[in-house]
C-alpha cells in the first residue's frame, strides 16, 4: 500500500476491503440485536466473498 | 363523532412528525450519521459516519473519478447523483481528490465504485433515519 501517490490495492484487497465496510454498514442498519447483526454480518461477508470470487472465476475463460 | 374529534387532533400532530422526520433525513443525507444521532441511534451513527467516511477516504485514495455536475453522458450524470448521495463528504472528497483521477488502472475503477457506493449507502441510511423518525419499526 503506497500512501503517498494514494492507495495501490490488489483486486483481492479491494473485494474485501468492499465487502467488509458493507456488510458491517448492512448489518448495523438491518439488524437490532448485537448477536443479530454479528450474524448478518458474518454470513453477508461470506457471501460477498463467494460471488465475488465465484463471478471472477466464471470470467476466467474469457481472459484465455 | 368521538372518533372524528381524534382525527382532526392528530392530523397536526402528524404532520410535524412528518416534517421533523423530513428534516431528521436531510441531515442524515447532509452530515453521514446525523439523522440516527438526532434520533439518539449512536451505534447507527458512528457506523454510517466511519463506513462513508472510509470508502470516500479509500475511493479518492485509489484516485477514483468523482464526478461533477458538468457530465458529458447519462453516466456521468448517474455518477454525480451517487456521488453527491454523501453530502458534505462530497467536498471533502473533491478537496482531497489533489492528483485528479485515473481509471486507467483497476485501482481508480474500484475506487469510482466505492465513492458511488457511499453515496448511496449514505442516502439508504439517510431513509432508514428517516422511516425511523416516522414511527416505522427500524
Amino acid at each position: 500500500m503506497n500512501l503517498g501517490m494514494g492507495f495501490k490495492l490488489s483486486h483481492w484487497q479491494s473485494l474485501l476491503l468492499f465487502a467488509v465496510l458493507i456488510s458491517i454498514a448492512f448489518g448495523f442498519l438491518s439488524r437490532r440485536r448485537p448477536m443479530d447483526r454479528v450474524k448478518y454480518i458474518v454470513w453477508s461477508l461470506f457471501l460477498f466473498l463467494l460471488i465475488g470470487v465465484g463471478i471472477g472465476w466464471a470470467m476466467y475463460p474469457f481472459s484465455h | 363523532m368521538a372518533d372524528e374529534t381524534a382525527a382532526q387532533a392528530a392530523q397536526p400532530r402528524d404532520s410535524k412528525r412528518e416534517a421533523v422526520a423530513f428534516f431528521i433525513g436531510v441531515a442524515g443525507w447532509i452530515v453521514p450519521g446525523l439523522g440516527h444521532a438526532l434520533l439518539k441511534m449512536w451505534g447507527r451513527a458512528v457506523m454510517c459516519f466511519l463506513t462513508v467516511g472510509l470508502l470516500v477516504i479509500l475511493g479518492t485514495g485509489m484516485r477514483g473519478n468523482v464526478f461533477s455536475s458538468s457530465g458529458n453522458d447519462a453516466f456521468d450524470t448517474l455518477g454525480f447523483l451517487a456521488d453527491l448521495g454523501t453530502g458534505t463528504f462530497y467536498l471533502a472528497a473533491r478537496s482531497l481528490e489533489s492528483n485528479g483521477a485515473d481509471v486507467s488502472h483497476a485501482g481508480g475503477d474500484y475506487g469510482t465504485r466505492f465513492l458511488a457506493t457511499a453515496g448511496v449507502l449514505n442516502l439508504l441510511a439517510a431513509l432508514h433515519a428517516y422511516e425511523a423518525a416516522r414511527g416505522r419499526k427500524a
